[in-house]
């Protein structure tokens, strides 16, 4: 089973090639919008989410709580991934 | 006439009223307007002359309107770079327009700073840009359907025409209260400067997210939304925290609405989504807002001076949407080709195909060409395809859109490789380096052949493997 460290795991590699300047030090509890994440890197995410884990979050799900930093973006996917 | 006029005759009607709202303060009329004095000074200085091409590398800010106004003071051309380009990709941009010089928010060798985190960097390009006589206040870069890109060329006139016939739908005027959260780089001439040609107030909001986006429409009292339907799905899914009685109008561009978000939209918030046809070569030619909530789906009637046609119309009655009316381009800027030579007739072929209903309401059906259009950004295949083919592992490749339920289409390449699978790690590294992030595949498929049409040997795009 996927685990919330393996989830953000992947959210880091991802984020830090795919989105984030190669310069910045990201970590799992960077403030992502302090750091620039903007709409269109929200779409990439997602994307990679839907590719990775096989769904995509609904936008009911997105807020500030989730978007925090990528701790917290990871516990919703697992959340979501186990919910029945 | 010069639009730097539009926003000096604002400043004489109301200087004292809000023209940007960023963050918590607020920048009046008669502010904005000196700001684009000293900096047209300071940028005189620095030998920006009338018909100089500048690059503008900005994000959404006080700074960014400032600047694209001083410039017209100054009389130079102003060319939107995208914040989100690669180094490469502005190196392209910044060669085939023929650009003198770049303002952005870094300084690299030889700069000039002209303000707070305000550089002037020079290009020197081997030879000067000709304008062709023109009095050019706009050029925006748009990939084209051939590798060869496009400028598409905007005179001073023209601008004023477009605002003066975007107005006649929109009905601007010094009581709206617009919360803006589109980049800038993508959409300023028939919103910014119409807005403040007419003394509205305009909020600059982060967008990220609902939240912020409906505090801000909240705080500020907005009367007018210009969002794409991605901004709305999230607004309408955002169920806490009151509704938006003050707005008036909210416009969806970019990309075609789908009925979820239309629907949600308006049980959310009791207010209907109105669809434009707003295009780089027209300004806003459509605005249904005669019936948005019960033809959600159709971008209305043409405005005032504007007439639609569609061409060879099949049997459905759907063809290709050409449109004939005030502020059309005004050229091609590379290669050089006038709009004379392009649209004799004065009739432009838009690419998009669509069909009028009975009542005169126009639909938008799919593009002729293949642009991929990701969540209103349009993304051209042969510019990814360009990137991937110079890649020694990739012989052949062919990108394009998939359509997805939530983004209007996300966008995948298939690739032939001359190695093993082991190689796309170095594709995808390769991808990073030369395309802006959003324009980067979501998923690259090994094949062993592209489809192709019999008679040419091109690449098939209506192809969609499965």
């Amino acid at each position: 089973m996927t685990d919330a460290r393996e989830i953000e795991a992947s959210l880091l590699d991802f984020m830090r090639r795919e989105v984030f300047a190669p310069d910045l030090e990201l970590t799992v509890e960077t403030g992502l919008v302090a750091a620039g994440f903007d709409s269109m890197s929200l779409v990439r995410v997602l994307l990679f989410i839907e590719t990775t884990h096989g769904f995509w979050i609904p936008q009911g799900e997105i807020n500030a709580e989730t978007l925090r930093n990528i701790r917290s973006l990871a516990a919703t996917v697992l959340r979501l991934k186990h919910a029945p | 006439m010069n639009l730097i006029e539009l926003l000096d005759n604002s400043s004489g009607t109301w200087p004292d009223k809000p023209a940007l709202i960023e963050g918590e303060s607020a920048v009046s009329y008669a502010e904005l307007s000196a700001q684009t004095k000293s900096l047209a000074a300071r940028l005189a200085e620095l030998s920006i002359t009338p018909g100089s091409r500048i690059g503008l590398n900005l994000p959404n800010s006080v700074a960014y309107v400032a600047l694209t106004f001083a410039l017209w003071r100054t009389r130079a051309v102003v060319v939107p770079l995208p914040t989100e380009c690669t180094e490469e990709e502005v190196s392209e941009i910044t060669g085939s327009l023929q650009l003198d010089a770049i303002l952005g928010a870094r300084p690299q060798s030889g700069s000039a700073q002209i303000g707070a985190g305000l550089f002037l960097t020079a290009c020197h390009p081997p030879v000067r840009a000709d304008n062709h006589g023109l009095d050019i206040a706009f050029i925006r870069f748009t990939s084209g359907t051939t590798s060869a890109r496009k400028g598409v060329v905007l005179c001073h006139d023209t601008v004023r025409d477009r605002i003066t016939a975007a107005n006649q739908g929109l009905a601007i005027s010094a009581d709206d209260v617009v919360i803006w959260c589109l980049p800038m780089a993508h959409h300023f001439l028939v919103t910014i400067a119409l807005y403040l040609s007419r003394g509205a107030t305009i909020v600059l909001a982060r967008h990220v997210l609902a939240e912020p986006f409906l505090a801000a429409i909240q705080r500020w009292r907005g009367t007018v939304l210009y969002a794409s339907p991605f901004h709305y799905g999230m607004l309408a899914r955002h169920l806490a925290g009151g509704g938006t009685p003050t707005v008036r109008l909210a416009v969806s561009t970019t990309c075609s609405l789908n009925e979820d978000i239309a629907d949600a939209f308006h049980a959310r918030f009791q207010i209907p989504i109105t669809q434009a046809l707003g295009i780089i070569e027209a300004g806003i030619v459509c605005l249904n807002l005669r019936e948005p909530r019960t033809r959600w789906n159709s971008v209305g009637h043409p405005l005032p001076g504007f007439s639609v046609r569609i061409l060879s119309p099949d049997d459905a009655g759907c063809g290709e949407v050409a449109i004939r009316g005030p502020g059309l381009f005004d050229a091609y800027a590379a290669p050089w080709l006038s709009r004379e030579e392009l649209a004799p007739d004065g009739w432009f072929r838009t690419g998009d195909i669509g069909r009028v209903d009975e009542d005169g309401f126009l639909y938008l059906l799919s593009r002729k060409t293949a642009v991929i259009n990701l969540a209103g950004r349009k993304v051209f295949p042969e510019e990814i395809e360009s990137v991937l083919n110079r890649h020694p592992a990739v012989r052949e490749s062919r990108a394009y859109g998939r359509p997805h339920p939530h983004l209007g289409e996300v966008i995948e390449a298939d690739l032939v490789l001359d190695a093993d699978a082991a190689a796309l790690d170095s594709v995808r590294a390769h991808c990073r380096a030369q395309l802006a992030s959003y324009k980067i595949p979501s998923r690259l498929n090994i094949v062993s052949e592209l489809p192709r049409t019999a008679v040419t040997g091109k690449i098939r795009r209506e192809v969609i493997a499965v």
